[in-house]
């Protein structure tokens, strides 16, 4: 767990040294995941307690963000404002989104097999 | 002996662990509602947690700063759990072997279009800056858009908000979507769930299968870098 959490962190400040030296408003930690990501292709593997650690952290993300979005509270006049419309545009994109997003995956697997649908 | 109410009562409400439990213990709360509910979207542990402590915030003398202030730990773990999040990526990359174009199609020309469909309402029925900006990382899972937002003039909360209720309708909606589209082969079904609903939809991928869940993940994942790299830039305040 210690070992993941480690090499987890260090990437994460890699990821921050790189994103401040090329000034990309990249956040680190995506930087970092990528770093880490072309690390595994490159290893062509993943350690065990690389991924015992992974494992024992992933399952909690949903946790790690739940106080910022607890920040809510403090917006509470644009929930009463435009929370109906927020919600609106939401229902719409997904109702579009959905459809276009497996249709096109879709049709592209359907031409790939030789017109297969 | 006089028993000292007040101080203790004080000692718990004041202490600087109370945040960091009240969100642990809301957070435990969610799972079980979640894992009894046979895992309802709108009982996602998220929703739960975060309402419940919402609620506590506007109705109690406990103001957002002070409950920040000790919940804050638990925010930090978002940099090494993104980090981690390559292990998963590089475990599903398999899966695109086969199928990187309709991987690729759906989730850049997919995601654009549920991107600009969600924004472009909300700037032309007169949204604010604020709302308008934060809307952008509606198709990005919440960890990487807290940090994305506050860079595109949106406000990190809100995107937060937007985020988990996109995720929690998308989930709800896929479903009927599928049927009435005939969306029904697994990469296309993983990849609308990933590119609309990210991590509530990743989970609600895997209640169809493994392949269905592994294109969810590459594509909430996708998502996020893609917008990570494209939205700062182009929209730089």
């Amino acid at each position: 767990m210690l070992y993941g959490l480690i090499i987890f962190i260090a990437f994460l400040l890699l990821g921050d040294f790189l994103s401040a030296l090329l000034a990309w408003p990249v956040p680190g930690s995506v930087m970092g995941m990528l770093m880490l990501f072309a690390v595994l292709v490159i290893r062509g593997g993943i350690s065990s307690p690389l991924k015992q650690s992974s494992q024992g952290l992933l399952p909690y993300l949903p946790l790690f963000i739940v106080p910022a979005s607890v920040g809510i509270v403090n917006y509470m006049d644009v929930v009463r404002e435009e929370g109906v419309l927020i919600l609106t545009a939401m229902v719409v994109s997904l109702a579009i989104g959905i459809p276009v997003c497996g249709w096109l995956a879709q049709k592209a697997m359907s031409f790939k097999a030789g017109g297969r649908s | 002996m006089n028993l000292q109410w007040q101080q203790a009562w004080d000692a718990v409400w004041l202490s600087p662990y109370l945040g960091l439990f009240l969100t642990l213990l809301s957070f435990q709360l969610g799972l079980w509602l979640f894992r009894f509910s046979a895992q309802k979207p709108f009982l996602h542990p998220v929703m739960v947690s975060v309402v419940s402590l919402c609620a506590l915030l506007l109705l109690t003398d406990l103001s957002f700063e002070r409950y920040m202030d000790s919940a804050h730990m638990i925010s930090q773990f978002l940099g090494p759990v993104i980090v981690a999040l390559a292990i998963p990526l590089y475990e599903n990359l398999k899966a695109l072997r086969l199928y990187w174009l309709p991987f690729l199609l759906s989730n850049v020309l997919g995601g654009a279009i549920t991107i600009l469909v969600a924004v472009g309402i909300l700037f032309f029925a007169g949204g604010s800056d604020m709302s308008v900006n934060s809307m952008w990382t509606k198709s990005i899972t919440t960890a990487f858009a807290l940090q994305i937002a506050p860079q595109i003039g949106g406000m990190a909360a809100i995107a937060a908000a937007i985020i988990m209720f996109t995720g929690i309708l998308g989930a709800l909606m896929a479903p009927t979507l599928f049927r009435w589209f005939n969306i029904t082969q697994a990469p296309a079904q993983g990849c609308a769930l990933g590119v609309c609903a990210h991590a509530v939809g990743t989970s609600k991928a895997l209640e169809y299968g493994s392949e269905q869940g592994a294109f969810a993940a590459l594509s909430m994942s996708f998502m996020g870098i893609l917008c990570a790299f494209a939205l700062p830039f182009l929209l730089t305040v």
